[in-house]
């Protein structure tokens, strides 16, 4: 069987080579992916999008739908992980079992070393500006709402293994949650539906030069949605997961 | 140009998928708001989806080009007859959801409740959305949202057997989709686009090349992974059997639906670029034919009604996959209404199951002896959906199994018509083993012998879809008109 599972593996990975090498040379400036849609991009993306960023008006301007349903994908996860049976809260102490024996947790598993501590707690502004500057120049160097959530929720995560989730669990406040988790496709609804309104198109942008304030409000509404929806994301699925019995 | 439709079209996908977001906010307080409001986006969709699909009737297929932009430059969405006929599955939701409101006491916590039914929605949008789209990588993306939710739908069920049927649905399913994202990525250096049509016109428009072969081969065996083809299919019988009924009944009848979904739109990118469908057909012909014989006698060793069902399923995606390795006009009708038909009756048999689960406790035929003493109206329901499996007039299942034999004999291909009588023969066989075991023997347990019918909220669903079985067989000819039209230019593209 692991003879048999080899081979196949390796057919399979050779057939896969050959067919790529029938590929047009990489980097080639006449190649099809430099000579149709994506130049066309290039020519004239700046200008019809008003994006300077070409990644971040491919992204959210010619191919929303596709960042839309991305974000969907990042809320399907952890909508998926709260739905399974490890993700809910611990069960509460059985009978017998005394009330006041110490909570099993992060909290106070390991005793976190105080070198670790003061780095977390001396990097963590740093990592939230850092995570601001790219989001706010996300439209026009690389950066924006997907590297700054991810950048946030980093942070988070780390603070909550240094401070324990209780003390991480405040930085989302409660009563939010439910809604900045789902505020990447909230976000994108609403800007669709005011494309919509404005345009005609679903997820359309204004494209006259007298609504550049507008069309670069928009941008920014979807990018701030993208960076604070999935950091509370990332950090709830840092929260879901079960601590180690 | 736009259009009612076109407008319309792009909600069809936001608007349940936005639903999801919204039900863990509405269910903050109160978890049994969730299944309302579910049940309301699931309505408003079945109306959008009709509204299209009247569009469709009046003007023919529609698209809709994403943010103002025209394809292939943006993303653009096609509503074609393929696609209008995937349409009445979101209908099939309206029935899952109410279904669900009263199988999730005590099934599952009420903590869970909004997540359940928000990857209910996501799983709908996802699956419209994969219809609908004219773009590569859109597909990729859409396919993306129904694998994710499906794969948590089957391991909501609990930790054990769950986790593990989940797990391996989640291994197959990434290779899968991998494979799908592989052959994006080749397409798009081939021919620097991503949209369906665009790619397809700019290959025909290349020589063929290795590279498209492999494209095309990934994207088959990726989508027949998903669809659950024998012997691919070795994911499909625990998932499906361990998943809450409700799931089972969406994972069962409408998400392997993906692969196939896809396999045709593999047919429309592969036609007119000269590369040779032949192979392709032959093997997609001798799957089916074995997925059928295979599946139902696997089927026939099953106690577990569940499993049971879940094995009928990998021998009726062997009907929808030989109808289309057949290739000639009658098959590939059959084997396309087929897709929405088996999906209508798989339900109907797993919310009926589930429903007699829920109110005996037991899951095997051998302790369901004399279920349909207590429960008469699920069991004639069971009945119902098990005769039109079957493909017995006048129901759902016959219209299609019936083009399908004929379209074998038209391509002149009779021996693989035998396969399909005969695999019908086994389906038949361990129909029977059930309804004997529910209609004529004695009960064995005393819950069984003390059972009630399910709640209205429970019965009614399955009611309904039981008599939508029979009357899609007698009405047999609508479908068959419907995507006639479609199957007739997908051949002529094809060059036949």
């Amino acid at each position: 069987m692991k003879t048999f599972a080899l081979v196949l593996v390796l057919v399979v990975a050779a057939t896969m080579v050959i067919g790529i090498a029938g590929l047009p040379p990489h980097g080639d400036p006449d190649g099809p992916i430099h000579t149709h849609v994506g130049a066309r991009y290039l020519e004239r993306g700046v200008a019809e999008t008003g994006v300077r960023n070409l990644v971040t008006a491919v992204l959210l301007v010619y191919r929303g739908f596709d960042t839309f349903l991305e974000v969907v994908v990042i809320f399907t996860a952890l909508v998926a992980v709260l739905a399974l049976p490890s993700a809910t809260r611990r069960p509460p102490p059985a009978r017998g079992e005394s009330t006041a024996a110490p909570r099993r947790g992060s909290d106070d598993a390991v005793p976190v070393s105080p070198v670790v501590f003061f780095v977390v707690r001396l990097l963590a502004p740093f990592i939230a500006v850092f995570a601001l500057a790219s989001l706010y120049r996300g439209h026009v160097t690389p950066g924006g709402g997907f590297q700054s959530a991810a950048i946030i929720g980093a942070m988070m995560i780390a603070l909550g293994l240094v401070f324990g989730r209780e003390h991480a669990a405040r930085l989302v406040p409660h009563g939010a949650k439910a809604w900045l988790q789902a505020l990447g496709p909230l976000a994108f609804a609403i800007i669709a539906f005011v494309g919509w309104r404005l345009t005609g198109a679903f997820l359309g942008f204004p494209a006259d030069e007298a609504a550049h304030a507008l069309r670069e409000a928009m941008v920014v509404v979807l990018e701030v949605a993208i960076a604070v929806g999935g950091a509370v994301i990332l950090a709830q699925l840092f929260m879901a997961l079960d601590a180690p019995s | 140009m736009t259009t009612l439709g076109s407008t319309l079209l792009p909600w069809l996908v936001a608007l349940p998928l936005v639903g999801a977001a919204l039900v863990p906010i509405v269910a903050r307080h109160d978890a049994r708001r969730a299944g309302g409001l579910t049940f309301a986006v699931a309505l408003a969709t079945t109306a959008l989806a009709s509204i299209l699909v009247a569009q469709l009737a009046s003007q023919g297929p529609f698209s809709a080009d994403l943010g103002g932009w025209t394809a292939p430059y943006g993303i653009e969405l096609r509503f074609d007859r393929f696609a209008a006929w995937t349409m009445p599955l979101a209908a099939l939701f309206a029935f899952v959801i109410p279904f669900s409101w009263r199988y999730l006491d005590g099934t599952l916590p009420r903590e869970r409740w909004a997540p359940f039914y928000a990857l209910l929605l996501l799983n709908l949008g996802g699956l419209l959305g994969f219809s609908v789209t004219g773009d590569l990588f859109n597909l990729f993306v859409t396919m993306e949202v129904v694998s994710l939710s499906s794969y948590a739908l089957v391991a909501v069920a609990g930790r054990g057997v769950a986790a593990w049927a989940a797990l391996k649905y989640l291994l197959l399913g990434a290779v899968s989709s991998l494979l799908v994202l592989f052959a994006v990525g080749l397409l798009f250096a081939l021919t620097g686009s991503l949209n369906l049509a665009d790619v397809s016109a700019r290959l025909a428009a290349a020589e063929p090349s290795g590279a498209a072969l492999l494209a095309l081969a990934s994207l088959a065996v990726a989508f027949l992974v998903k669809a659950a083809v024998f012997p691919l299919h070795v994911w499909l019988p625990d998932a499906h059997a361990i998943a809450p009924s409700p799931v089972s009944a969406v994972l069962s009848g409408l998400v392997v639906k993906v692969g196939i979904v896809g396999l045709l739109r593999v047919l429309q990118l592969a036609a007119g670029t000269g590369i040779a469908l032949e192979p392709l057909n032959a093997v997609l012909m001798v799957l089916g034919a074995t997925a059928i014989v295979m599946g139902a006698f696997l089927a026939i060793f099953q106690d577990d009604i569940k499993l049971m069902l879940a094995y009928s399923t990998i021998s009726n995606i062997g009907y929808i996959v030989l109808g289309i390795g057949l290739a000639s006009p009658f098959a590939l009708i059959g084997a396309f209404v087929h897709v929405f038909n088996h999906a209508l009756i798989k339900v109907t048999l797993f919310l009926a199951a589930g429903a007699i689960i829920h109110q005996t406790g037991y899951r095997t035929l051998s302790d369901l002896h004399g279920v349909a003493r207590r429960m008469p109206q699920t069991a004639a329901a069971m009945a119902i959906g098990a005769v039109s499996i079957v493909g017995l007039p006048p129901t759902a299942g016959f219209v299609c199994k019936w083009y399908i034999a004929l379209g074998a004999f038209e391509a002149d291909q009779g021996g693989y018509g035998f396969a399909l009588v005969f695999g019908a023969l086994f389906i038949f066989v361990y129909y029977v083993r059930m309804l004997d075991a529910f209609f004529f023997r004695a009960p064995v347990r005393p819950e069984v012998a003390a059972a009630v019918e399910a709640p209205w909220s429970m019965r009614a669903p399955v009611l309904v879809l039981a008599a939508a079985c029979l009357v899609l067989g007698v009405l047999g000819g609508i479908p068959i008109g419907f995507v006639e039209p479609a199957v007739v230019d997908l051949l002529a593209a094809l060059g036949r």
